[in-house]
């Protein structure tokens, strides 16, 4: 029912950023012949035995689910490149690889749907885990350097999942710093009988981190 | 001391778990009300006293007006208390159609007071003909489907259903291939589960 | 008023600070030493916070810094703010410093809390996301509610992820329902 999914919890849930995910393009082989598809969110096709072309990636897995196609896996899913990405990973304390913004939902759609179709799938699978455990453990160090002097927290090259993972916890935390800092500019005691404490009107000082 | 019993009947309400309810409290609530008349008497006689002794209430600053002050500031906490625990309840009662749907089980029924299911009654007609006239079930869940079929298992005597144009019979243990719209609501309320392979 | 029907601040309202009365107040029972039904001036009563705000608002009594907030207390916190149990000094320890502070006019309060979350939140973010259920109820009885909060926070949204990964039923019981009751064959 609707109340299952709780709107408090997260902005998104991980089924709808995934529902966002499908609208990447990915290229398929299809193995039958079909006119062009007019849909809302544009034209596909028309489809070719043996002729590659673009579709979104909900069609792809529609169509793979019914045997019409082999989808061919982006670039960035090869062994190789994601070894690379790996090392890259690690090395860098700090900064992270630039990967797909659904990487994570992406992956995910492939190796339930179209396992055959990828080269190395298992291979690829536990570098790309690895990949995310070991971005998710950055993002939490970074998170453990947020100060009251912070009012926004940018990490680059952060993808939609990871976002979507730390949000609610990030925003209740900023706004705890926020409000306990405001508190410094604590009334003089002849003030004290003001009703409100004053908000403070510290903006200026505040700075983005990195 | 003052409030002490609002206070407790808020703490009962929040200390449940979130977003369940515990039982209508009738017995802790009539009691505030019976304190809040309480401070009304007393707020009045002291007010009395300070025209008796033919002081201007508005701006005599004595030992009864500061009485009087701690009568009234009771009073409007324990008002605060009150309307918080109707309040919430009310929040937790109108979630209740998304997360269960029109009919209440029986566990949760037993815990609301004759108005509250009068009010979840009213909420839930008012919702279905606001739906009725969209010709939109806004209940359903809001997760885009992958499919619009689920395999169930029945878990409980349901007994014969009439859905769209047949009538099925839900034994129990059986199992079903069904419109994820017309399970879910089975589901939640515990009657069935969902399968997966 | 936007916090009217909030129940926790209700509940925060509800903190006991003690106070001394600058004007007498009669026809009232909340002085449990007095033997009248009156409060003379410069008894020292233990009110709840909501009465003693807005007691002191008019003038009426001078309220002192509350035991969670004074300089012993202060000092325990500041030696080993990770682990102290804040919980059972006051489980509405932040926002009532909040409220507490612009009224007792004492400028460390600001620093303290804003120190103790400082120290106090990594360990809620670590343990949400790594700990095992059992190993972490512990930390969670010295929490506050609103690091609980945040550690549900960080949790829930954990959960959700990997929920989402391993795949399975979409639908569930409704939780309102409680836990009970496993079908009998």
């Amino acid at each position: 029912m609707a109340g299952q999914s709780d709107p408090h919890q997260s902005l998104f849930s991980a089924e709808e950023v995934e529902f966002i995910a499908e609208d990447e393009t990915v290229e398929i082989i299809p193995n039958l012949r079909m006119d062009a598809l007019n849909f809302i969110c544009g034209d596909f096709g028309p489809f070719f035995p043996q002729i590659a072309t673009q579709v979104p990636l909900w069609l792809a897995v529609a169509l793979k689910k019914r045997g019409k196609c082999t989808i061919r896996p982006p670039q960035w899913m090869s062994v190789e490149k994601l070894t690379q990405v790996l090392e890259a990973e690690r090395d860098s304390q700090r900064m992270f690889e630039q990967l797909p913004f659904h990487y994570v939902e992406i992956s995910r759609l492939l190796f339930d749907h179209a396992r055959d179709d990828i080269p190395d799938v298992y291979m690829a699978r536990s570098l790309i885990e690895d990949i995310r455990d070991v971005r998710f453990h950055k993002v939490e160090t970074n998170l453990e350097t947020l100060t009251e002097r912070a009012f926004a927290l940018k990490i680059n090259n952060l993808s939609a999942m990871e976002v979507n993972i730390v949000r609610p916890f990030v925003g209740r935390a900023l706004q705890a710093f926020y409000k306990h800092d405001s508190l410094e500019l604590i009334p003089d005691q002849e003030r004290v009988s003001d009703r409100r404490p004053q908000v403070a009107n510290n903006a200026t000082r505040r700075h983005l981190r990195r | 001391m003052y409030g002490r019993k609002a206070f407790q009947l808020v703490k009962e309400l929040a200390s449940g778990e979130k977003g369940q309810l515990t039982p209508y409290n009738s017995d802790l609530f009539d009691q505030v009300t019976a304190e809040c008349s309480q401070h009304h008497l007393e707020l009045q006689s002291l007010i009395r006293k300070i025209q008796e002794e033919g002081l201007d209430v508005q701006t005599t600053r004595n030992s009864e007006h500061y009485g009087s002050l701690i009568h009234h500031l009771s009073l409007v906490r324990n008002k605060r208390c009150l309307m918080a625990y109707v309040y919430n309840r009310a929040e937790i009662i109108r979630s209740l159609i998304w997360k269960v749907g029109p009919v209440l089980p029986q566990e949760i029924q037993e815990r609301l007071s004759h108005t509250e299911e009068e009010y979840f009654k009213r909420h839930s007609a008012a919702l279905q003909s606001y739906m009725s006239r969209l010709d939109l079930d806004l209940t359903v869940d809001m997760v885009p489907p992958k499919d619009p079929y689920i395999q169930v298992r029945v878990l409980d005597d349901i007994g014969v259903v009439l859905s769209d144009d047949k009538t099925t019979n839900f034994a129990r243990h059986s199992m079903h291939f069904l419109k994820r719209t017309d399970a879910e609501q089975f589901i939640s309320r515990g009657l069935m589960e969902e399968l997966t392979d | 008023m936007a916090k009217f029907y909030d129940m926790d601040d209700i509940i925060t309202d509800e903190e006991v600070v003690s106070v001394v009365f600058e004007k007498a107040a009669c026809g009232v029972g909340i002085d449990p030493s007095s033997e009248t039904d009156s409060v003379e001036v410069g008894s020292k009563v233990e009110l709840p916070f909501w009465l003693a705000h807005e007691l002191q608002l008019r003038q009426a009594v001078s309220m002192n810094v509350p035991t969670c907030f004074n300089q012993k207390t202060r000092l325990e916190i500041q030696a080993d703010s990770a682990c102290v149990d804040l919980r059972s000094r006051c489980p509405f320890f932040y926002e009532f410093g909040c409220k507490i502070a612009p009224l007792v006019g004492v400028r460390t309060i600001g620093p303290l809390l804003l120190s103790a979350f400082k120290s106090r939140y990594k360990e809620v973010l670590t343990k949400a996301h790594t700990a095992a259920f059992p190993a972490a109820s512990k930390h969670l009885t010295i929490l506050t509610k609103e690091e609980t909060n945040l550690y549900e926070a960080a949790q829930s949204s954990m959960t959700a992820f990997k929920r989402w990964r391993m795949g399975g039923p979409r639908f569930q019981r409704a939780s309102v329902l409680g836990r009970k009751r496993k079908s009998t064959d």
